[in-house]
């Protein structure tokens, strides 16, 4: 899709990565993908060339060999910066993945990955950035058999209605605006609940495993309503 | 937990020549001095294999002293008059001192030779596990390298595929042989009141790919109460297990998970269609790097192992039989973990 986009216009991926070879595939994918790229082997490299380029969206590894990864992230962030930036981490390392989360990244992917889950990620961090699917304005959402009409606040699955409860509502709303990215506990518990509810997270599970009985076909198998252990939930909609 | 056991082992030690005493004491005139001395040894011998070795040496020391003070004829007195007797006191210090030593020895033996056995398990698992996936990695991206323009299209995509696999299974072994060694230098679990649906889900939902679209049956109360464990543990779990079921049955067949609830437990069942546990297997199938055979690749033999190690850290219990209709089942106890939250300031009403 990207190439038949003018190569000067084609969206810019920023990579900081320390390791070499794990650039060398990045390079040679994203360049396969049409994507331009530039490299920045630290921290400090890496701050400095998304300040001067305004990339399109980070890639970024958390353990890089001058600062942590974060700090990219909070630095980033106060600069006001606002591109999506895409984390790359290890598995079982759930508090990092918050951590980055809460700093302002906007979703990550599980070292090691396959190159097809990290260019999905990357079209969604992208989507978010030119307003699609997910987009405050749209009217209404579909995904497999689901619908919601926005306007008149109204679920259906297979064209049957849908009767959610407000929170259950609320829920799903911001699940959608945030489709296909991951979204924190506390971040749902903020949107939903409003803030100092942060430790409160058994309640949202409990109106998770509702909303996906009333969504799902096979509520212990989700396909739309996943849930990322230790991290939060991300609604599937590709 | 050390401090525990210290205290422990000297409480027996002291309680056990105050017990010898006791009982000597009414027989004191009756018996000769030598059977008192048999009935102190049998007591030191028997601390000696029971306890660490101080409690062992001070149980010998004690049980000298209570002997001179309390059996010895000349009552309330460390003064000697006939040095016969002294023969029985070395002799039985000297009895305490050498076999709680070798007991201690024997003992730091057997620990020395089950780690030895560990440290081969694991010396085994490296090499072999670690390499037989790297030596496929390596020849097949060797053999695109030279062979370039050789090979044919199918057989470059052959081997591109096995590179593909091949580092997954290598990622497997290592993410499991990092998890257990992360379990076992004591690791931190972060409870929270969880549904367990949710955590089957996400399980479900991580093998998707493996599972591809062999049937799986969950079985799960809508009123099931939530469940206070570390979720991303329990996830690992269930994927563990699930892991094996796609590993050591046949492609196809169906899967059952089934959780009620049992007291203040709540119990699951994960039940396989495969050709069952080798007869002796359902204890063995949960030590480290055991493996069953399998038709295709084994892993490293952790995966049962971990899943004890965080089950039990979480004070339930997992286990492994044959069902009788055929198939292997693992059957998982967890304590619910108190009363569950209710919906209170949370209900519908907070909302706005």
């Amino acid at each position: 899709m990207i190439d038949t986009v003018p190569p000067e216009i084609r969206p810019e991926v920023l990579i900081i990565e320390d390791d070499p070879q794990i650039r060398r595939f990045l390079r040679t994918s994203l360049a396969a993908e049409h994507y331009r790229f530039r490299e920045a082997k630290t921290a400090a490299d890496g701050i400095k060339e998304a300040a001067s380029r305004q990339p399109d969206v980070v890639l970024l590894d958390l353990g890089l060999p001058d600062t942590d990864g974060i700090e990219v992230i909070r630095q980033v962030r106060k600069r006001k910066q606002n591109f999506p930036i895409i984390v790359l981490s290890v598995r079982s390392a759930e508090r990092d993945k918050i951590a980055a989360l809460d700093a302002g990244a906007d979703d990550f992917v599980n070292k090691p990955f396959a190159v097809g889950e990290l260019l999905a990620r990357l079209r969604v961090a992208l989507r978010r950035s030119t307003g699609a699917p997910g987009d405050a304005s749209a009217k209404n959402f579909q995904v497999g058999d689901i619908e919601v009409d926005f306007v008149k606040r109204k679920v259906t699955v297979s064209g049957n209605d849908i009767h959610l409860t407000r929170i259950e509502y609320k829920l799903l709303q911001v699940l959608i605006r945030y489709a296909d990215r991951v979204v924190t506990h506390g971040q749902l518990l903020n949107e939903v609940w409003g803030p100092h509810h942060n430790d409160q997270t058994h309640y949202l599970r409990v109106y998770m495993v509702q909303l996906r009985r009333k969504l799902e076909a096979d509520p212990a198998r989700p396909r739309y309503l996943q849930t990322e252990p230790g991290v939060g939930y991300r609604l599937i909609t590709e | 937990m050390v401090n525990y056991r210290a205290r422990l082992d000297y409480f027996v030690s002291v309680a056990v020549v105050i017990v010898c005493t006791a009982v000597s004491i009414p027989f004191r005139n009756k018996l000769e001095v030598t059977d008192f001395a048999m009935l102190y040894l049998l007591g030191v011998i028997g601390v000696s294999l029971k306890c660490r070795r101080s409690a062992a040496i001070l149980n010998a020391l004690l049980s000298v002293t209570a002997f001179h003070y309390f059996i010895l004829p000349i009552h309330d007195s460390f003064v000697l008059e006939d040095y016969s007797y002294l023969i029985p006191l070395v002799a039985m210090s000297a009895v305490a001192l050498v076999i709680s030593t070798l007991t201690y020895k024997t003992r730091e033996q057997a620990v020395a030779v089950a780690e030895e056995r560990m440290r081969n398990a694991l010396l085994n698992a490296v090499s072999h596990d670690i390499k037989t996936p790297l030596a496929s990695i390596y020849g097949a991206a060797t053999t695109l390298l030279e062979e370039q323009k050789r090979l044919a299209e199918p057989e470059r995509t052959e081997l591109i595929q096995s590179i593909a696999e091949q580092a997954e299974r290598l990622n497997r072994i290592v993410t499991n042989l990092l998890e257990m060694t992360r379990l076992e230098s004591g690791f931190e679990v972060n409870k929270d009141w969880q549904p367990l649906e949710e955590i089957v889900g996400a399980a479900l939902n991580r093998l998707k790919n493996a599972l591809g679209d062999r049937p799986v049956v969950v079985r799960i109360p809508g009123d099931l109460p939530l469940i206070c464990v570390d979720d991303v543990l329990l996830e690992e779990v269930f994927a563990n297990i699930l892991e094996n079921a796609v590993k050591y049955t046949p492609q196809g067949a169906p899967i059952e998970i089934t959780a009620e609830r049992t007291g203040a437990d709540i119990t699951v069942w994960i039940r396989d269609h495969g050709p069952g546990l080798a007869p002796g297997d359902e204890e063995r199938v949960f030590e480290k790097f055991y493996r069953g055979k399998t038709n295709g690749e084994a892993g490293v033999g952790l995966g049962l192992a971990i899943c004890r190690a965080v089950i039990n850290g979480h004070g339930g219990a997992i286990s492994a039989r044959n069902s009788e209709a055929g198939g292997a089942v693992i059957r998982i106890e967890l304590p619910i973990g108190g009363a569950p939250p209710q919906l209170g300031v949370f209900s519908e009403g907070a909302v706005q």
